[in-house]
């Protein structure tokens, strides 16, 4: 069944929790593994994903189908991040620490002795990187989306999307080239 | 990665793509069964949110016809202020034709009374300031 009938049966009502989680089995992990690529902590990751599916479930009835279903989803996602990084941000902010910053300078312990420089500094320069960047970057590298689409969850023009990517490709070159 | 090594990542040197592919096995790294309980998770807090006791909806009273509202308010406002600024106008021409009265058309008889009932108002307050010396007066001398 493709996602646009699970989405009229959702919409319909017939087997509204069925149409949802056969949604949610097929699109869970790209999202999913986006989240965690902006956020980098697991727990921080469940926590938007989830969010993103609830926002999904009550919002699923008035979609219109003018985009996929997987473009009006990670625009989904892409809110929400943004939402959360600017959240943890003020409140790193009134406590006078980054978190963010904290997870990426001193990475896991176990993880940071297996990790190779390049990866940590990799890991760094990824965090410095302005978030619709970052996300930007992470959709066209990893999941190989279209600058359409791209455009089109994060509120850009084809051209900004594909300036966000280079951008974003010359920054991280720079940065690890100066760690 | 899925067969993206087009001309826009030729500038991706070999060794940040190594890293570029542990950052993303990393990121995939997850619990045994996370996803399943994600699922499970998920379903409870969406049904927990369904049985919880909705917010009161709020609903406007005149939500359907606020541009009639809208257009009613702005003649109201109109209508008041052309007929206070109407009213304005008159009063001062009112004034104006009263200030351009000629004393020379004005009957004597009205003049003399009006000289009369000042000539009257001048007494009282000549009298009275009389008096208030006079209290004076019988007060030091004593």
């Amino acid at each position: 069944m493709t996602d646009q009938a699970l989405i009229i049966q959702f919409q319909n009502g017939d087997s509204k929790e069925g149409a949802f989680t056969q949604l949610l089995k097929r699109h869970r992990e790209p999202v999913f593994f986006q989240i965690k690529k902006m956020v980098l902590e697991h727990a921080d990751a469940d926590d938007i994903a989830q969010a993103v599916w609830i926002k999904v479930w009550n919002k699923l009835d008035g979609f219109k189908q003018e985009s996929a279903f997987s473009t009006w989803l990670f625009r989904v996602a892409y809110n929400e991040t943004l939402n959360f990084i600017a959240q943890k941000k003020r409140l790193n902010a009134h406590n006078n620490q980054n978190e963010l910053d904290h997870t990426l300078e001193h990475p896991s312990s176990q993880n940071a002795l297996r990790e190779t420089e390049i990866q940590i500094k990799l890991e760094r320069a990824i965090a410095e990187l302005p978030e619709k960047q970052r996300f930007v970057f992470m959709l066209r590298y990893y999941e190989a989306f279209d600058y359409e689409k791209i455009a089109s969850i994060t509120g850009t023009t084809v051209g900004g999307a594909k300036a966000n990517y280079h951008q974003a490709v010359k920054k991280m070159t720079e940065l690890l080239q100066q760690a | 990665m899925n067969d993206m090594n087009d001309i826009e990542n030729e500038s991706i040197s070999k060794n940040v793509e190594e890293a570029l592919k542990s950052f993303e096995a990393k990121a995939k790294q997850v619990p045994a069964g996370y996803f399943d309980q994600f699922e499970l998770d998920l379903m409870q807090k969406i049904k927990a949110e369904g049985q919880a006791p909705q917010k009161a909806r709020i609903v406007s009273l005149f939500s359907n016809q606020k541009k009639y509202l809208v257009a009613a308010s702005l003649f109201f406002a109109i209508a008041t202020g052309y007929l206070f600024f109407n009213k304005a106008e008159d009063t001062t021409n009112t004034i104006a034709k009263v200030e351009m009265i000629d004393i020379e058309t004005l009957p004597d008889e009205l003049i003399e009374a009006y000289v009369n009932n000042n000539e009257l108002v001048a007494e009282v307050e000549w009298n009275s300031a009389i008096e208030v010396v006079g209290t004076n007066l019988i007060s030091t001398n004593n």
